[in-house]
């Protein structure tokens, strides 16, 4: 098991670099100088002299090579420099935006787990009645309904019905529980509805793979109770496939959380990203996107992990 | 790693063990095994109509601003209203779906098939090839779609044409992943070792072999991304990073100013909404329904 | 009325009702002025998060608007009486007869939030910073003051200015918001201190920064200006979507927004609240306008330019784009409605801007058949990629342009590409531009049509505008000024190099609890919430 993990954490080493070098190309070739674009202002007086000092200082004039060294160093260490917007430290901007995100996709995930399970099970269960119909119904057009449609629905609901707008500031739950509620609910629902879809798919699809096992119909055979056969056996041993899904579904996640905070106008890490892109940010933009993929790439190792660690005949592979 | 499906060694040829159904008969089989597939397809369908005869079917022009008539709500002149330019959104809904089809599946189709060769040389070439474009390969997977599509849209701007290559992008790997582990379990087919071992040409091996065997994982994965393309389509256009003003993208009608004035004018707001969701479910439907009728895998599973 | 027990004379009850009245007035609320009420804490929405919290370096209302009320100014435009100028440590100033010397008295009872005092020396290290920043340092206004030649304290409370021309705008310049007044001992360990610290002589001090979303602030208890400021203090949460400051504004969580709402929401909000919202419908110095790329073809052709001109119709312009985004009033290249503005009867002589749209097209389609493109032609209309006013402008102009046969497609570009594109290398051919000010001064409006100048997108030189421009620049006499700043907007709108589009207003709506705020034509000024008060928490 150890020479496991030991050559999956290896593996992810080049991935991670490579990530890291297509972020950097990527952001490099986006047209537009920063410089130009702190300068101007909302509409102000462009100063020759001040452009070059301003390049000079942002380390914009500095040969691609020796900017991308600087920027690989940092990331091994962490370290993503300063936003060029602001001027403050990436890490430190990133930080106060994150509790909000962080938040947001647990929540989401709970969610959907808590919806989605029961009913991929109970359309597996039901297959091919008009429960398991319904269900896959509703999961697909959940899938269907562009996440940013429905948040805009829910603000407009929220506003013309109720006259309620949401807190205007982030206040984690462990201050003020009902602040936080009243602002997340509605952001969570919206990213939590796709998320249950594809998991209530997911579910059902591997329950009904379960459900084919021979020790299953050994079971039924055995003359069990179903819920018993349901849910001692089969429920137990489609976790493992529901949690690599959860694992692998995480990508689709943190997109949701893009498109949500823009429109609920949450002042989290996926909003963070739409801003720095508009502001040529060049930093933040390249600590995002690759902590993003950090994040799934450590995501979908522990789910592999994970799996292994239940799975001896992964190991070998 | 065997597949269900028995194959039959008879000089060359594999067969499945169904008999062989002509195109017609396949269709109508398809639409009674699989009603929620068929209504997809209908909706599929009928969108494509929209699209291409929207010239003759739509009422105005969708650009045309009729200053006199802004925000009017749906009656009998404009069925579904018009916008805050007077313009008529049933007519734009129309030309929208040229765009949402254009991108849907030029860039599904793009993606795929650029992923799919990708797979078929990994899996064919084997050993240097095959790691370094794996490699490769799972340095773009470690990207969440949107954000991929994102960055790479915001490099090259607001246009039609450039959301379509920043949506390809991100399905390439994930289309060569699939093609490929197909392409590996035919080269893994003791049979394909026999015929190789009898000393036929290596490209008659995988001409004739591979390709016909990743055809259909190829048409699942097409069909799989095409209701995300769309999705992305609007979500980047929303953001602001897709079609720009007057094109009547669906996404871009749901844009800032359909918040703004969603009071006066609540069908700004809904209608795009619809159209996009119907779609997309329209694609899903027919594209899980495709999946399960072709993977003989699933096919038990119905 | 008199009675054989009572015999009051009549004297006694007219003093008694005099009495009486006076008592009662005294008791009973007084209708007309209404005494400002001490506390409470503003909360305010904002539309963006201000890059840095230094003035002086930016041009957003971003940071304009959270930072203003934490410092001082050495003049200021009178919130009640815009376009007069006041001090706001100056006390008065004299202007030497040659107009080379101007010497302000400041007050002596200025302090800093640390404690220290405000002098002459703290306002001449700040305005070195603006007029000759240092290394590193930018200063988004240096150009307004090239007249300078030097700043000087020689004490404590008297700060000259030294001029090398005369100039008809200097004191309008130094009545800009931005130049606030830093203390001198920051700068000079650090002249980009205040990017992130802020250290204000203003009637609120600094409390809390949180970035992307809250910015707060509390009263300053040593103020100058005696029984100043009413509130207890404000708060400004940031939130760039429109409809959700909107949203915040309706249910109560903001009690105002300080930049602008568009009209459909203003409408829905004010249907929702009635009277206990407030809107303050003003014009603001904005204007936004097409440019043209002067030196490619086919806009070296006065005629092609011409054309395009004509073929905009401003006026229905006017009433499709004002309940949309504000865009309202049709004017040359100064406000409408100022001294400086070209009068209309003036106006609609010009191309473009008469009233008859149908003779205007026909016109253009000649003249466009006369310089070779009988059928039109294609053009790209770069833009910046922000809906409102720009992409709303873009479509009805393009709309416009199609009647006379030219087909533009618009071209949204995030700021810094447009920025870069037009302004850096001259990469378009048309694009929308957009000009907003916090004062109408004819130096910073104008500037642009002169040879060479950063501004001068359109990249066209004629020696008549430079000279008109030198001469108004330099002109103390209003009339003489005026005169030559009207012949020099006939210039540029004849030769069409630019083609101005319309004048912004805007919606500044508030709770009716907050009271005293007059909303000015800009939304740079009147932002140091001084005199604000709000009726109830």
């Amino acid at each position: 098991m150890r020479i496991y993990i030991l050559k999956r954490l290896l593996l992810i080493i080049p991935t991670l670099l490579g990530a890291a070098t297509l972020v950097f190309l990527i952001m490099r070739v986006i047209p537009g100088d920063v410089a130009l674009l702190i300068l101007g202002g909302d509409q102000g007086q462009i100063d020759q002299k001040q452009l070059v000092a301003m390049r000079q200082q942002l380390g914009l004039d500095q040969p691609l090579y020796v900017q991308f060294g600087t920027w690989l160093w940092g990331v091994v260490r962490f370290d993503f420099g300063t936003s060029l917007w602001t001027g403050q430290p990436v890490v430190q901007e990133l930080l106060i935006r994150l509790p909000l995100s962080l938040e947001l996709a647990l929540l989401a995930s709970m969610v959907s787990v808590v919806i989605a399970i029961p009913l991929g099970m109970l359309a597996a269960v039901r297959q091919d009645s008009w429960v398991d119909y319904l269900v896959r119904v509703i999961s697909i057009g959940g899938l269907a309904i562009p996440g940013f449609w429905v948040g805009i629905l829910c603000i407009l609901f929220l506003v013309i019905v109720f006259g309620w707008g949401p807190p205007l500031e982030f206040t984690p739950p462990w201050i003020n529980p009902w602040a936080n509620f009243q602002m997340m609910v509605w952001p969570v629902l919206t990213v939590g509805y796709r998320y249950a879809a594809v998991t209530t798919r997911m579910t059902r699809s591997t329950m009904l793979d379960v459900l084919r096992e021979d020790y299953i119909r050994t079971a039924w055979a055995k003359g069990l109770h179903e819920r018993a056969v349901v849910v001692r056996h089969a429920l137990k041993n489609s976790m493992l496939p529901v949690i690599t899904l959860v694992g692998t579904e995480f990508a689709f996640l943190i997109g949701g959380l893009v498109v949500t905070e823009t429109v609920f106008t949450l002042n989290g890490v996926g909003r963070f990203v739409v801003d720095a892109v508009a502001h040529r940010d060049y930093p933040v933009v390249q600590a995002l996107i690759f902590l993003t993929a950090f994040s799934f790439v450590i995501v979908n190792l522990l789910v592999d992990l994970t799996y292994a660690w239940f799975d001896p005949r992964i190991r070998y592979h | 790693m065997a597949t269900s499906e028995t194959t039959l060694v008879h000089g060359g040829a594999t067969a499945a063990l169904a008999p062989r159904l002509t195109t017609v008969r396949a269709v109508i089989k398809f639409i009674r095994t699989k009603p929620l597939g068929a209504a997809g397809a209908a909706i599929i369908l009928g969108m494509m109509i929209v699209a291409a005869s929207s010239g003759t079917l739509a009422p105005y022009d969708p650009y045309q601003a009729d200053y006199a008539a802004q925000f009017a709500r749906p009656n009998l002149d404009h069925w579904f209203g018009t916008d805050e330019f007077g313009r008529d959104l049933m007519s734009r809904i129309m030309y929208g779906a040229r765009i949402a089809l254009f991108v849907g599946f030029t860039a599904s189709f793009v993606g795929c098939t650029l992923g799919g060769l990708l797979g078929v040389i990994s899996a064919y070439c084997g050993g240097k090839v095959d790691l370094l474009l794996e490699r490769l390969m799972d340095i773009l997977l470690a990207f969440p779609q949107l954000i991929l599509a994102l960055a790479i849209a915001s490099i090259l701007g607001p246009a039609v044409q450039n959301v379509v290559i920043a949506i390809s992008i991100p399905i390439i790997p994930r289309a060569a992943r699939i093609v490929r582990a197909a392409a590996l379990s035919v080269k893994e087919n003791i049979y394909v070792e026999a015929v190789q071992a009898l000393g036929a040409a290596q490209r008659r091996v995988v001409l004739r072999h591979i390709v016909p065997n990743v055809v259909a994982p190829y048409i699942i994965i097409v069909t799989a991304q095409l209701g995300g393309a769309i999705l992305a389509e609007a979500a980047l256009s929303y953001l602001g990073l897709g079609a720009a003003e007057p094109t009547p993208s669906w996404g871009l009608m749901l844009s800032g100013s359909a918040l703004s004035y969603a009071e006066k004018a609540p069908w700004i707001a809904i209608f795009p909404g619809i159209a996009i969701s119907l779609g997309v479910f329209g694609f899903n439907l027919f594209g899980d329904s495709l999946r399960d009728a072709l993977d003989p895998k699933l096919r038990r599973k119905g | 009325m008199t009675g054989p027990s009572s015999r009051i004379p009549s004297s006694v009850v007219l003093l008694a009702l005099v009495a009486g009245s006076l008592i009662l007035a005294m008791v009973s609320p007084a209708p007309a002025a209404e005494t400002p009420r001490r506390g409470g804490v503003l909360l305010a929405v904002i539309g963006a998060d201000a890059p840095t919290l230094d003035p002086h370096q930016e041009g957003t209302f971003a940071t304009l608007q959270v930072v203003a009320p934490l410092y001082s100014t050495l003049l200021q435009i009178d919130p009640y009486n815009y376009p007069k100028i006041i001090g706001d440590v100056a006390t008065d100033w004299k202007i030497s007869a040659d107009g080379l010397t101007y010497t302000f008295k400041i007050r002596s009872d200025v302090r800093f939030h640390d404690g220290s005092p405000l002098t002459a020396a703290d306002v001449k290290t700040s305005y070195d910073k603006i007029v000759a920043p240092p290394a590193g340092v930018r200063s988004m206004r240096k150009n307004a003051y090239t007249m300078v030649a030097s700043v000087e304290a020689p004490d404590a409370t008297t700060v000259v200015f030294k001029l090398k021309h005369p100039s008809a705008s200097l004191l309008d310049n130094l009545a800009s918001p931005w130049n606030v007044i830093y203390p001198k001992k920051y700068l000079d360990r650090d002249p980009n201190y205040f990017l992130k610290n802020v250290m204000g002589s203003g009637p609120f001090k600094f409390k809390a920064y949180t970035r992307g979303s809250t910015f707060e602030a509390e009263r300053n208890p040593d103020y100058f200006v005696k029984d100043r400021p009413h509130l207890n203090g404000y708060k400004f949460y940031v939130s760039p979507e429109t409809s959700v400051r909107a949203a915040a504004i309706r249910s109560g969580r903001a009690y105002i927004e300080f930049r602008d709402l568009p009209l459909s929401e203003v409408e829905a909000i004010k249907r929702a609240l009635g009277d206990r919202v407030t809107v303050q419908h003003t014009p603001l110095i904005g204007q936004w306008g097409i440019a043209i790329q002067n030196t490619i073809k086919p806009f070296t052709d006065v005629r092609v330019r011409r054309a395009l001109t004509l073929g905009i119709d401003r006026y229905t312009a006017s009433r499709v784009l004002f309940p949309l985004t504000g865009l309202r009033h049709v004017g040359a290249l100064m406000r409408p409605g100022t001294e400086w503005a070209v009068p209309p009867a003036e106006l609609e002589k010009l191309p473009g801007f008469g009233r008859d749209a149908e003779r205007n097209r026909a016109e253009a389609k000649k003249l466009l058949a006369e310089a070779g493109y009988p059928n039109g032609f294609k053009v790209v209309l770069k833009n910046r990629n922000v809906k409102l006013p720009y992409q709303d402008f873009a479509v009805y102009v393009i709309q416009e342009w199609r009647k006379i046969g030219v087909e533009a497609e618009n071209r949204p570009l995030e700021t810094a590409a447009l920025l870069a594109d037009v302004r850096d290398h001259g990469n378009f051919e048309l694009s929308v531009s957009a000009t907003v000010e916090y004062l109408d001064d004819p130096d910073v409006f104008l500037r642009r049509y002169t040879t060479g100048d950063p501004t001068n997108v359109g990249r066209y030189s004629d020696t008549i505008l430079d000279d008109l421009f030198a001469r108004q620049t330099r002109a103390l006499d209003p009339v003489e000024r005026r005169k030559l700043i009207v012949e020099l907007q006939k210039r540029v709108l004849e030769q069409a190099y630019y083609m101005p589009g319309l004048w912004w207003t805007r919606n500044v709506v508030h709770w009716t609890k907050v009271k005293n705020y007059v909303a000015p034509p800009s939304h740079y000024t009147n932002q140091k919430l001084q005199d604000v008060w709000l009726a109830e928490d």
